[in-house]
């Protein structure tokens, strides 16, 4: 039994604790931010742009460094050691808002790198995985397609099949379905509808508030870096507490 | 695509040409005339290869283009590992790294090849002991590299950030990064400019013959020497390096058409 680096590590897959984060020359982006997250558990982080949202999620797996806080995945803590941040990012699988699928290598290519690259496995074995994957997320007929010939929906749901290749415990959404045209948006949310009812823990970023009601358990309103209201998701949507909130739900729903 | 052009444009550019062609022979006519220049073209054959008892014998001018094409392939393999190597430091986080490939392209690019090559063979051979060919590659592939950095530089910070954070958040180390998405795009993106150093890189050569190389540019100066065939010589020279140059563009629009540029 490995020992617990954090006594919640137990209870909680994410545990972000006193998070602090300053861009040079602007606002913070994170103000002693805390978040946990329970496995199988669905988080919706919503809030106006430049709240921080997309900040806390790079955090996550440490794509951006915060100043200060301390973040750990699955009983691994994100710190200086490298071994460490790669292995978190195994077990976190992340989707971006511009898809960012190689465009230089096939959608199978796509999706077998890390699998060869980080977890050694055999093209042989990696293409079987890519193709369930990819029949998963329904664009089995596009494996031999590059990302240019793709629309924005399939090549989105090609990134999910992609973040999800070295079967992450915990996948993060930031603003998945922000750049698609409105009648992409649909298939992509159904695609992260299916992860959730699988139980996948899932951080998602997004402005879909329908989505956000319908698959979440809990609801994180973040503005300025800090929580203005967080709780499960039926309550935050029905009976707000902070009046902030109840403003930005009125100009956005 | 091109503008299609109509029939009596094709026939207009086409006199043109001409006219310009003819212009410029009568000039070089003109010019042999008044200096009572006697042409020899018929001698020019044996310098480029013979045949004897069915044997091919190579003159002095393939041998001088083998140690040309000898010189210039090893060249553009080491500037490119040069190039490579001062990009990655340029862009490294350690500032050790990045003011030592700073220094090398300041000095090397503002400072003429003929210098550096006199300064290698005059001030470093004797000191690091190399013959002249090896001075010869050493000059060529540092002054060719530094040029070669920055496109090389300039292809990988074209690349997106998104690209890395793709690569990097599903695990990839940094070097597997480099190697698998980063440098695969970026280099289909310099491959056009990377060529024109390339051909600088064989025009440059030339500038070998200055440390008594036996390249293509040295050989024809010895010939001339001998023969005072200068024009039919130096002609002779500047096609086998356009027929090189040429070459070289060929192959690589070659492959640009192959391996298309994906957006």
């Amino acid at each position: 039994m490995t020992p617990m680096v954090h006594p919640e590590s137990e209870q909680y897959i994410i545990i972000a604790e006193h998070l602090n984060k300053i861009y040079p020359g602007s606002i913070k982006a994170l103000d002693d931010f805390t978040v946990k997250v329970k496995k199988g558990e669905v988080v919706v982080v919503i809030g106006p742009s430049g709240s921080g949202k997309s900040t806390f999620l790079r955090c996550l797996n440490g794509l951006e460094e915060v100043d200060s806080g301390q973040i750990i995945v699955d009983n691994i803590p994100l710190d200086d050691n490298e071994k460490h941040r790669l292995e978190i990012r195994r077990e976190v699988g992340m989707v971006f808002q511009a898809f960012n699928l190689f465009p230089h290598m096939t959608v199978l290519e796509n999706i077998n790198l890390a699998q060869q690259l980080v977890r050694k496995a055999s093209r042989k074995e990696a293409t079987a995985v890519t193709r369930s994957l990819l029949e998963k997320v329904g664009v089995a007929n596009k494996a031999d397609s590059y990302p240019e010939a793709l629309s924005g929906g399939q090549q989105q749901r090609v990134a999910i099949a992609r973040a999800l290749a070295l079967m992450p415990k915990v996948m993060l959404f930031d603003e998945a379905t922000s750049a698609l045209d409105p009648e992409m948006i649909g298939e992509v949310l159904d695609v992260m509808r299916d992860l959730a009812a699988e139980g996948m823990t899932m951080v998602v970023v997004t402005h879909e508030m329908g989505f956000a009601r319908e698959v979440s358990d809990r609801v994180v309103f973040m503005e300025d870096g800090r929580i203005v209201e967080a709780g499960d998701t039926e309550a935050f949507f029905s009976a707000p507490q902070q009046e902030r909130t109840n403003d930005f739900l009125r100009q956005i729903l | 695509m091109k503008p299609s052009r109509s029939r009596k444009q094709i026939y207009r550019d086409v006199i043109g040409f001409l006219a310009i062609a003819c212009l410029s022979v009568w000039l070089v006519m003109r010019g042999s005339d008044n200096i009572a220049y006697s042409w020899h073209w018929k001698q020019v054959p044996r310098y480029l290869f013979q045949i004897y008892d069915g044997e091919f014998i190579a003159g002095p001018l393939l041998l001088g283009l083998g140690v040309t094409l000898q010189i210039t392939v090893v060249s553009l393999f080491l500037a490119g590992f040069f190039g490579l190597v001062t990009a990655l430091l340029r862009m490294s986080a350690s500032p050790v790294g990045r003011l030592i490939a700073w220094i090398y392209l300041e000095v090397i690019r503002n400072t003429p090849l003929l210098v550096q090559i006199f300064f290698l063979y005059f001030v470093m051979a004797p000191i690091l002991d190399i013959g002249r060919f090896a001075t010869a590659v050493l000059a060529l592939s540092l002054f060719e590299g530094a040029y070669a950095s920055e496109i090389i530089r300039a292809g990988i910070t074209s690349i997106s950030k998104g690209q890395w954070e793709a690569a990097h958040s599903l695990g990839l180390s940094h070097y597997d990064t480099y190697r698998r998405v980063i440098l695969p795009q970026a280099i289909r993106r310099i491959l056009p400019p990377l060529t024109s150093q390339a051909i600088s890189l064989i025009k440059d050569s030339a500038l070998v013959s200055t440390i008594a190389v036996y390249d293509l540019t040295m050989e024809g100066r010895t010939i001339i020497a001998e023969t005072f065939m200068t024009f039919e010589i130096w002609f002779t020279v500047a096609a086998i390096y356009l027929f090189i140059t040429l070459t070289l563009s060929g192959f690589v629009s070659f492959l640009e058409k192959y391996f298309p540029q994906r957006a």
